[in-house]
């Protein structure tokens, strides 16, 4: 096993959406400098959007809507816990992303007229536009990387993010392949690894049958982690209504502009709104236990044209292996509904809320160290939030490390981190992580898949903390299994974080998200604020709340209440 | 792999390989070239396009599309007429995102050619340039003996922004092949000739095609006319809940209390989708005489159709405290 | 501890007849990286069950060679 050093200016940990863009920028702003992406599969096919995205759901066009309102319609969504400043920049810079992607070759759906064709899928306002080609996205932004002449280094997996006097100084990982022992120096880090979406187990038991890419094993949240920064809102679970078993959107978004909509088993509605939040989930899950369900998405009665057009989109973008599924299970759109359910849990800011900690800069707690994606903590920020924060954290890393040189990395941290990543070779006879990851996950579905119950969440914490001894039982017998060892390893970090900060919050709120039946209530005198937690000196684990910053868009967090169910 | 490939070398490689008398290596080498995704290929490419192998031909289009080099135009425009669909597909989904206002000549002058793929991906192309210079050349079209170049000529009339009349498009409205008729209503909601809103209120109550008729009426949505009213109302009763609907919403900005009663009766339209409309449509015209009817639909079974009476009922209430 | 070897039925199909020897793409692009190359055939093949059925494989096989099946737990 040979070590490895690079050095670069910045480095982007992640190479999908948000990392993309970020390499991108950074070049932008400064071309002399060494960009470089690590990228733990290929650039082209990895992350969240491997095979494209059918829409983007934030999209904030003038004439359509403002800043302003898309904040406002956030900030209630989310019971008023966001950074509004935050937020704001995903509606501010939306729309120059979507011209310099346009500029790039995306297609954007648009009408005869040649004006974007938005449609209304939130409660109020029109931000959705449907990408019916939105296929190749991957290969637009890699061929931008590469125009840009950013460097990549594919099938890397880091797994600690180093910090020295106070600032992020680069990170340590390992080739997934040869299993070299990788150590890279920067002046400013960037994480952008997506959700965690391996943390609940799938209905199905298939490890990998997850929503979100099985890559995006929470390998930022557990990095940002050790790294001594931030967290937030990893009470506020991301639940989903996906296809039952395939695990996948069924899909609302792209197709209720169409006229489909999500019904009980009658084919009746009963929520409002088919826009995402835990509030809509929470209906979902007491229609499900009224008997009235399964809940279905219905498009039997759409005609002919409309639904082959439907099944063209879903059947080439985003998750193409639809088309399959239901052509396996004989099942038809005009003929049947599509059975939906509720996703594993799984902790993810583009459609939820948790991450790690930013402001609007994309700054994490730790100077040097910048978040962005799902893992940035920015309320249902989807594709077009991370875009916007890939963008700002290339531009702010870029100003930042102007002036600084490299600090020299701990040899005994490296010595350290060596010995806990190559473990698990070190017995090939030991466990496999298949089912050491099968029951860990299965111990979240157990004890954290709300509704919560304090005790159960206890005895989770207990068990995960517990957990560190089956880690050590981990057998690998080459560098791919290695690395899912270390995605073990990640998973079990959120997992902790996840129970603590559901305990933590002693109310319930973000409707399914956090619906804690011993706190049935939501509590704004004493629980409007975010919950942070970070690992502090000794190494533990440590909650404190935080307050929400003030809002620069008035809202009225009493009156204006989120609610998809009502008259 | 952490150690920086040679990016030349490789691309050496791969276009030689391009060259090989071997089908399978020539797939590789087109395959890498695409991955690979350097401008230098470009010409090895291009060169790739007239491979004898369908397999290579298709690559070589993907891969050029990749590479999004505005060079690439011409030699993608020439596999429009491509005997393989497949090629022709990718080439034009490629052309989509290539051409601009700098290849309206080209494209127009490629309209003359005889093959019909070509002359209809063209037709298609030009709607991605807006350009009201392309009318002389497509307005042939609009008698051409093929239904889809007719289809194709009044559609791409839809995006030729500054076109505000066009007779000929009119007359397509009554082709004998029901995707021409609709393609032609939905252009018809952007033409202003006099004939036009009568002919599309006509459509709506005649035509055999449902499509045509749906169609008829989002374009009457789109002209706002009052004329079209009596036939709107009419078609709240047609056979088609996707008409009715359509229909419904033309009307919800033509606010005319003489509609209450047809509109009271597609309040219980077996289609939650109508019924909603409805609700919203009854709320716009502001007459209490609607109120009865809104509050029984609050009992719908339909949590929309439920929260959109209950929205007609409020405006209606509001707006009668302001007349007082 | 005690280790035992199992039989899994996987996702991912290679039709060998199809599948070029000096070709890598499916390999290269696959996000899970659960595609080797059999050194004594030099055919690809699937050799974790770790499938997300995402498809790049089989869009990006120059040949078609590849079809991948919804994972049989979920089918």
């Amino acid at each position: 096993m040979n070590t490895q050093w690079m050095k670069t200016d910045v480095l982007v940990i992640g190479g999908g959406t948000a990392g993309t863009m970020a390499g991108i920028k950074a070049k932008q702003a400064n071309p002399d400098l060494n960009v470089l992406i690590l990228e733990k599969a290929n650039i082209r096919r990895s992350g969240a959007i491997a095979m494209g995205m059918d829409g983007v759901n934030t999209a904030v066009i003038p004439g359509n809507s403002t800043p302003e309102q898309y904040v406002r319609e956030i900030t209630i969504s989310n019971d008023g816990i966001v950074d509004q400043k935050a937020v704001y920049q995903t509606g501010k810079l939306g729309y120059e992303v979507i011209q310099e992607l346009e500029s790039w070759g995306v297609k954007f759906q648009k009408d005869a007229q040649g004006n974007y064709d938005l449609k209304q899928v939130h409660r109020v306002g029109k931000y959705v536009l449907p990408m019916p080609e939105g296929k190749d996205l991957k290969q637009i932004l890699t061929r931008q990387v590469k125009r840009h002449k950013v460097n990549v280094t594919n099938r890397v997996m880091a797994t600690r993010v180093m910090v020295k006097d106070g600032r992020a100084i680069g990170a340590i990982g390992f080739d997934v392949r040869s299993g070299d022992y990788i150590i890279i120096q920067a002046n400013a880090v960037i994480l952008s690894t997506g959700a965690c979406g391996r943390l609940g187990l799938p209905a199905s038991g298939y490890l990998y049958g997850t929503y979100e890419n099985p890559t995006n094993a929470g390998d930022g949240y557990s990095m940002a982690y050790h790294a001594g920064a931030e967290l937030r809102n990893i009470e506020c679970f991301q639940i989903n209504p996906l296809m039952k078993d395939y695990n996948g959107p069924a899909c609302a978004y792209v197709a209720s502009p169409f006229g489909a909509y999500t019904a009980n088993a009658e084919g009746n509605r009963f929520i409002s709104c088919d826009y995402w939040s835990g509030q809509m989930m929470l209906e979902v899950w007491k229609e499900l236990n009224s008997g009235n369900g399964p809940v279905q998405l219905k498009m039997t009665h759409l005609d002919e044209t409309t639904i082959a057009e439907i099944e063209r989109i879903l059947w080439a973008n985003e998750r193409p292996s639809r088309g399959r599924f239901h052509e396996g299970r004989g099942e038809d759109y005009r003929t049947a509904g599509v059975e939906m359910d509720i996703s594993e849990i799984g902790l993810c800011s583009g459609h939820s809320a948790s991450g790690v900690w930013v402001n609007e800069k994309a700054e994490t707690t730790i100077p040097g160290l910048y978040a962005a994606g799902d893992m940035a903590s920015v309320p249902h920020n989807y594709m077009i939030g991370a875009f916007v924060f890939g963008r700002i954290a290339g531009q702010e890393a870029v100003e930042y490390l102007k002036g600084l040189t490299y600090l020299e990395p701990d040899p005994e941290f490296i010595e350290l981190e060596r010995q806990r990543i190559y473990a698990p070779l070190a017995q090939p006879g030991g466990i496999p992580h298949t089912q050491v990851e099968y029951k860990l996950r299965r111990l979240v579905n157990d004890y954290l898949q709300p509704p919560k119950v304090s005790h159960k969440m206890e005895i989770a914490l207990k068990k995960f903390t517990q957990y560190h001894e089956s880690l050590s039982l981990m057998g690998a017998q080459d560098p791919h299994e290695l690395m899912r060892c270390m995605e073990v390893h990640f998973i079990r970090d959120c997992a902790e974080m996840a129970a603590r900060a559901s305990l933590f919050r002693r109310e319930s709120r973000w409707g399914l998200y956090h619906y804690n039946v011993d706190y049935p209530e939501k509590n704004n005198d004493e629980w409007f604020c975010h919950v942070n937690l970070k690992m502090n000196e000794s190494g533990e684990m440590i909650l404190f709340k935080r307050p929400v910053e003030p809002y620069i868009v008035d809202v009225n967090i009493e009156t204006e209440v989120y609610d998809v169910a009502v008259r | 792999m952490v150690i920086a490939v040679n990016n030349d070398t490789e691309l050496a490689e791969w276009l030689q390989m391009l060259r090989s008398l071997d089908l399978n290596d020539r797939l590789v080498a087109v395959k890498n070239l695409q991955l690979l995704g350097d401008d230098g290929s470009l010409a090895g490419l291009i060169e790739a396009l007239n491979d004898e192998s369908v397999m290579v031909q298709k690559l070589a289009v993907t891969a050029i599309w990749e590479l999004a080099n505005p060079t690439a135009v011409d030699p993608l425009l020439e596999c429009l007429d491509s005997p393989e669909v497949e090629i022709r597909s990718e080439a034009l989904a490629a052309l989509g995102e290539l051409v601009n206002s700098d290849h309206l000549l080209k494209l127009l002058d490629m309209l003359h050619r005889e093959d019909v793929n070509m002359q209809l991906n063209i037709l298609i192309l030009l709607r991605k340039i807006h350009d009201v210079q392309s009318l002389p050349y497509v307005l042939p079209f609009f008698e051409s003996q093929l239904p889809e170049l007719r289809e194709a000529a009044v559609t791409t009339l839809r995006y030729l922004n500054q076109v505000v009349r066009c007779q000929p498009a009119i007359a397509l409205l009554t082709d004998p092949v029901n995707f021409v008729r609709q393609a032609a209503a939905l252009t018809m909601g952007h033409l202003t000739d006099d004939e036009v809103v009568p002919k599309l209120s006509q459509a709506l109550i005649s035509d055999p095609d449902w499509q045509v008729r749906r169609d008829a009426a989002r374009s009457l949505d789109i002209h706002n006319d009052a004329s079209s009213i009596p036939s709107l109302e009419k078609a709240l009763g047609d056979e088609h809940w996707q008409v009715r609907k359509s229909a419904t919403q033309a009307l919800q900005k033509l606010p005319d209390p003489k509609v209450i009663p047809a509109l009271i009766k597609a309040l219980t339209d077996e289609y939650s989708n109508v019924r909603k409309e409805v609700a919203i449509a009854l709320g716009n015209i502001g007459s209490t005489d609607a109120i009865s009817a809104l509050q029984q639909a609050l009992d719908d079974p339909d949590r929309e159709v439920s929260i959109q009476s209950q929205r007609a009922i409020n405006k209606i209430s509001n707006s009668m405290v302001k007349n007082v | 501890m005690a280790l035992t070897i199992q039989r899994v039925d996987v996702p991912v199909i290679v039709d060998e007849s199809k599948c070029l020897e000096k070709c890598v793409a499916c390999i290269e692009v696959c996000p899970l990286d659960v595609l080797v190359k059999n050194p004594e055939t030099g055919k690809a093949y699937m050799k974790y069950d770790e499938c997300w059925f995402c498809l790049p494989c089989e869009k990006e096989c120059p040949t078609g060679a590849i079809t991948v099946q919804i994972p049989f737990l979920l089918r």
